[in-house]
């Protein structure tokens, strides 16, 4: 038996207290580790800091670091890169993953090992996903240039990852591969919320299977890729990993996204101020593309 | 719903197709790592190696410090999920049991934390880790990706907790048990199955992280996480791709066979809050 405190929280008056205290240390730890960080970034973003030491002197605010950012080719660049990189891999991955979601959830035998195979580079972690396709993409002896000529589509070794063009689809298969998963995971999830009586009655009305998909299937899996749809999209703004070690942004910035352009400026030339201004900018972006996301498709999350 | 035979033929053979095309490069990282260098270094490219070379992986582990990597992925990877699990088993609870001011803008917050780019986040975290001395520290990581974890555990056992009964707390309580032994004592022994599958997400978090362990650890290299050190393998100019894919298995087949095993508890983990 409990001992009974002062504040005897088993009382149903008081019982609202306890839900607080079981929140503080939830409550506490965001605050510290997502809450306050984020205010620093702000902060810096408005002064002209290379290091950021705390404790030291403030300097002054100034709008310098957005006025240099809103003018610089690179920030655009990246800009337009993070567009054409979220457009392909999000269109690719949910292509990829609503086209096999609904081949594993036709009735056959073995369908369940299929679908975990299917979904198994979801478990693959992204640094190991580089390793495999940078050798697949390699320049000399990748597997993937070869196809390509056996497929007749170029007579010569491509190097993928050295040329920006190249790169930029070496990059959008690798994440492709890598993001499609969810959204087949996501998609079956759907798909098996729907209950086996819509399908029966249409059928009775004389529905064929165009038709089921069109009027039963598709409206019912639509929330659910509604939500899919801006959780892969950010997936692709924010991704860090993949970029970073298959391509490290270039070769001439062609891969470079907002995100990768964040980190280089902060640890690769110590600018920690203007990265913050990229980061920012960034997040700002994010929040407003899910919320034009989520507005298509309200009551989900 | 009744097929043709010639129906399933075509079924299987998308199926298999399908499944080939997915599996085809998990299936050339093992191979890369088996084939010979002639074979490496030859086309048309080697699909079964002549005279696999299964040494390639003991030679790995004595050339490349991979045990050590692996501990310091463990030893994050478990550090994060004991502190998240304590954090969102409370959290978690209150949020299902209590009225809570601002409980409901909880999915809002999920969604916020997935808007977060990492690389803005280690900008400041970095600034305040080096101002406390704690650079190169594997705390830093634990920290950075509990905090980071919490707020989908906190609503995966929300979502868990909501499905246990109130009655059973209740009558623990009527036979005077106070409200947290009544939680400790009923709740918690018959959530198992949904606190092993949230502590299992958690840890595939935590492990796939290469983010925030690259800019706190980058400078301590005895700390490097396993897949710090699997990117480091590769060269600007030159890779040992047998190398790098035999310490790159070592990486990967832990976390593929969680999956293969318990693919039921992390799909439930994924789907959690999207589908309400």
């Amino acid at each position: 038996m409990a001992k009974k405190l002062g504040l005897d929280l088993a009382r149903p008056s008081q019982q609202h207290l306890l839900g607080y205290i079981l929140l503080a240390p939830a409550v506490l730890l965001v605050a510290a580790i997502i809450i306050y960080p984020l205010i620093i970034s702000v902060d810096l973003s408005l002064q002209n800091v290379k290091m950021p030491r705390i404790g030291a002197a403030r300097k002054p605010v100034t709008l310098g670091n957005y006025e240099k950012l809103f003018t610089s080719p690179e920030f655009w660049m990246a800009c337009w890169v993070t567009l054409k990189l979220v457009v392909t891999v999000t269109l690719g991955s949910l292509i990829a993953g609503i086209s096999t979601a609904l081949l594993v959830n036709n009735k056959f035998r073995g369908r369940k090992i299929a679908r975990v195979a299917m979904a198994l580079p979801w478990a693959v972690p992204e640094v190991i996903a580089v390793v495999i396709f940078a050798w697949i993409f390699d320049s000399s002896f990748g597997f993937m240039s070869w196809l390509f000529i056996k497929l007749g589509l170029t007579d010569q070794m491509i190097k993928w990852i050295s040329t920006p063009g190249a790169a930029f689809w070496a990059l959008s298969i690798t994440m492709i591969w890598k993001g499609f998963p969810f959204v087949s995971i996501m998609t079956l999830a759907g798909l098996q919320s729907i209950p086996a009586d819509f399908y029966a009655a249409a059928k009775v009305d004389g529905a064929s299977a165009v038709q089921r998909f069109r009027w039963i299937t598709l409206p019912l899996l639509m929330p659910i890729l509604g939500v899919t749809l801006v959780l892969v999209t950010l997936w692709v703004f924010r991704d860090f990993s993949i970029i970073k070690v298959l391509t490290g942004g270039g070769p001439l910035k062609s891969t470079q996204t907002l995100s990768i352009m964040t980190y280089d400026q902060a640890f690769g030339f110590f600018k920690f101020g203007y990265a913050s201004a990229v980061g920012v900018i960034t997040l700002i972006i994010c929040v407003i593309a899910s919320m034009l996301m989520l507005g298509r498709s309200p009551k989900t999350l | 719903m009744e097929r043709t035979p010639l129906q399933s033929i075509l079924l299987y053979l998308a199926i298999i197709t399908t499944a080939g095309i997915i599996l085809f490069p998990i299936y050339w990282l093992f191979i890369t790592a088996l084939a010979s260098t002639d074979e490496l270094s030859s086309l048309p490219p080697t699909f079964i190696p002549r005279d696999p070379d299964w040494a390639i992986f003991s030679r790995v582990l004595t050339e490349r410090p991979i045990f050590l990597w692996l501990f310091n992925s463990t030893i994050v990877a478990l550090g994060s999920v004991i502190l998240s699990m304590i954090v969102s088993v409370l959290a978690g609870y209150g949020l299902s049991r209590f009225r809570v001011r601002g409980g409901q803008s909880l999915g809002l917050f999920i969604l916020t934390a997935k808007m977060l780019p990492a690389t803005l986040l280690v900008i400041p975290l970095f600034a305040v880790f080096r101002n406390i001395g704690m650079i190169g520290s594997l705390w830093t990581v634990i920290i950075a990706h509990s905090t980071l974890i919490i707020p989908f555990t906190t609503w995966m056992l929300k979502g868990y907790f909501d499905t246990i009964p109130r009655e059973l707390e209740q009558a623990a309580m009527v036979d005077g048990c106070g409200p947290m032994a009544a939680m400790m004592r009923v709740v918690l022994p018959i959530s198992t199955p949904g606190l092993a599958a949230t502590a299992l997400y958690a840890f595939v978090l935590s492990w796939a992280d290469y983010a925030y362990a690259r800019t706190f650890l980058q400078g301590a290299q005895t700390n490097w996480t396993a897949n710090m050190g699997i990117a480091s393998m590769r060269g600007e100019y030159t890779t040992d791709w047998n190398e790098i894919s035999a310490a790159a298995v070592f990486v990967a087949t832990p976390i593929m066979l969680i999956y293969l095993f318990l693919e039921r508890y992390l799909v439930g983990g994924l789907t959690a809050g999207a589908e309400k």
